[in-house]
């Protein structure tokens, strides 16, 4: 069944009299426990995509189904709940709140969508961690925790609400090569273990190999057949 | 709550100074207002302290009851006026007398007994009840002013004793030791102070009225002034307001006190805004994960309100020691004010807290992303 559902959108941004299209006639189909990796340069578009997929940016074209939500014409107070519900995502950077203990990092999902943090969601942030391999650190503050760790956090974050997508971006690229794998291998097995969908942005084809499915854009526009068989 | 407990958890030693800053601010605006208050009282808390509605001056005495005199003629158009009840004559002046074996300054003030004029602050002790008899300003008890002590008014006329039969509190006129007596009595020291023969007339400072049941003092005020020439009838509160000293203090203070209100949310407005900035990449990371810009807005209130409500408790408790202190300045400890400005000052730093609030609001969740590049 299809999670992710982008069909012919198009971003186009305005300065002035001049027009960049930054996606171009898009269309995207993936399904529950698919991985796929988009895979483009510099600027070819690929965050662009990510961020209409995740409701942190609207479309100036076509249409975007998440998780059976239609979240096209959406305002940005549903957008944020729609990201707050459907969604999880692992960025690059900045992907931890710093005065968070790595448990807490877990458990504001839960606060921001209402919940006071009650047992029930402490023993899943704990499981999460656990799962992740950082039952030790729950305690710790994300300056205490190396690259990797962050990025476990990050991804235990991001699979705390069991969204049917996660949205990955350029989840290794400030790690090293080994740290990367190890990344990549938690993020597939996470992913296929709970049947999730998964969106990885990079431009590492060294990591491609974890998805499912490789998706090139170049330019805006996505260059293979981005239907699953 | 979540996320302003845990970050000011997190960040006790900021969060810290900020509480101490905020602290030692409201401190020093709640001891400027005790010593003002205190100052005042000093001042003209015997006008204040009395019981009469309305004083009525002589219009070229500018307010100040020490330049003041009213005519017997005066008197009597005052008291035919409709709306007065009773009008009778207050006396003050200063003089020099003995009290616990010490030459000094008093301030004597002498209205009828039984009538308006009478101290309404009574302690301890009574009224005075016959000629001779007086009530004292309380902080000066231990000065040769308490219950059972007599005072001994100096001049080349002679001596007279007063005896304190009552103190009664914030009784103090131009910050001198003060009693309350009977108007013949106040007549009496005059002409002992001034070598006048006995019976001499006396005219008093001002009149105390009385207004009638169910009259209006500022109604009363303003036909005693349409009715009666030469004469400036004021309200009690009026009286206070107006005396030349009370009025050049409240000035003095009440700018340095603005200052200080103005200071106190800039202070706090501004470190909100530092910080804001500071964590401007976690809060948009909050954003980008579903948190509402109204949750993160009231998180950021919260702070406030807890470093502005922590921050009175630090001032109360610095206010209260620091006026242990300075007693002799007829200051003391009260809540309300404490209650009130800290009140006013966290409403202050909430309206400056809006700039950093705007910036909450004007994050962009999409700038989460940029580490990955949205660049075209």
């Amino acid at each position: 069944m299809t999670v992710l559902d982008m069909r012919d959108v198009r971003k186009v941004y305005r300065s002035g009299d001049a027009e960049v299209v930054a996606l171009d006639h898009a269309t995207l189909a993936v399904d529950h426990g698919e991985i796929v990796a988009l895979l483009g340069p510099s600027g070819s578009g690929k965050t662009t995509l990510l961020s209409i997929a995740g409701g942190l940016l609207a479309p100036t074209e076509g249409s975007v189904v998440v998780d059976g939500e239609d979240i096209t014409g959406h305002d940005a107070r549903r957008l944020t709940a729609f990201r707050r519900e459907h969604v999880g995502f692992v960025f690059q950077s900045v992907n931890l709140v710093p005065f968070l203990t790595a448990e807490e990092n877990l458990l504001v999902v839960d606060e921001l969508g209402g919940g006071k943090g009650g047992r029930a969601a402490r023993e899943r942030a704990r499981a999460l961690l656990d799962e992740l391999g950082l039952a030790a650190r729950g305690s710790n503050m994300p300056s205490q925790l190396s690259g990797g760790e962050r990025q476990r956090v990050a991804i235990g974050r991001a699979l705390f609400n069991n969204p049917g997508l996660v949205l990955f971006d350029e989840p290794t690229s400030a790690l090293d090569t080994q740290l990367g794998e190890q990344v990549m291998e938690l993020i597939r097995r996470e992913m296929k273990a709970r049947d999730t969908a998964a969106v990885i942005v990079t431009h590492d084809t060294r990591m491609t190999h974890y998805a499912d499915r490789v998706v090139r854009i170049v330019d805006g526009r996505l260059t293979a057949d981005p239907v699953p068989a | 709550m979540f996320l302003a407990w845990h970050e000011m958890r997190r960040s006790k030693l900021r969060f810290g100074l900020l509480t101490g800053a905020v602290g030692l601010l409201v401190f020093l605006i709640l001891f400027q207002q005790a010593l003002l208050g205190g100052l005042i009282t000093q001042f003209i808390g015997a006008v204040r302290n009395q019981s009469a509605d309305v004083l009525v001056f002589n219009d070229q005495a500018r307010k100040n009851i020490e330049g003041s005199i009213i005519l017997p003629e005066q008197a009597a158009a005052v008291a035919a006026v409709e709306g007065v009840a009773v009008a009778s004559p207050l006396g003050e002046s200063t003089f020099t007398v003995q009290a616990d074996g010490s030459e000094t300054d008093a301030v004597v003030f002498g209205y009828v007994l039984g009538g308006p004029g009478a101290p309404t602050t009574l302690s301890a002790g009574r009224l005075p009840t016959a000629d001779g008899e007086a009530v004292a300003s309380e902080k000066d008890e231990a000065d040769g002013f308490g219950i059972g002590d007599t005072v001994t008014v100096l001049g080349p006329g002679g001596t007279l004793d007063l005896t304190v039969v009552g103190v009664a509190r914030d009784l103090n006129y131009s910050v001198s030791p003060t009693m309350f007596t009977s108007f013949d009595t106040f007549a009496a020291a005059k002409r002992v102070r001034n070598g006048l023969a006995e019976g001499t007339a006396v005219l008093p400072s001002v009149l105390a009225v009385q207004v009638a049941d169910g009259a209006d003092a500022e109604a009363v005020v303003e036909r005693i002034a349409a009715a009666v020439g030469g004469v400036e009838p004021l309200t009690r509160q009026q009286a206070v307001d107006g005396s030349p000293g009370v009025s050049s203090v409240r000035t003095s203070f009440g700018v340095i006190l603005g200052l200080f209100y103005l200071v106190v949310p800039l202070v706090t407005g501004l470190f909100f805004l530092i910080v804001t900035f500071q964590k401007a990449s976690a809060l948009t990371l909050l954003r980008a994960i579903g948190a509402r810009a109204r949750t993160l807005v009231v998180a950021l209130l919260v702070q406030v309100v807890l470093v502005m409500a922590l921050g009175s408790l630090v001032a109360f408790g610095l206010y209260a020691g620091a006026l242990q202190g300075v007693k002799n300045l007829g200051v003391r400890v009260e809540v309300m004010p404490v209650v009130v400005t800290s009140l006013v000052v966290l409403a202050l730093a909430l309206v400056t807290s809006l700039v950093a609030v705007r910036r909450v609001l004007r994050i962009d969740p999409l700038d989460a992303t940029t580490g990955a590049g949205v660049h075209l």
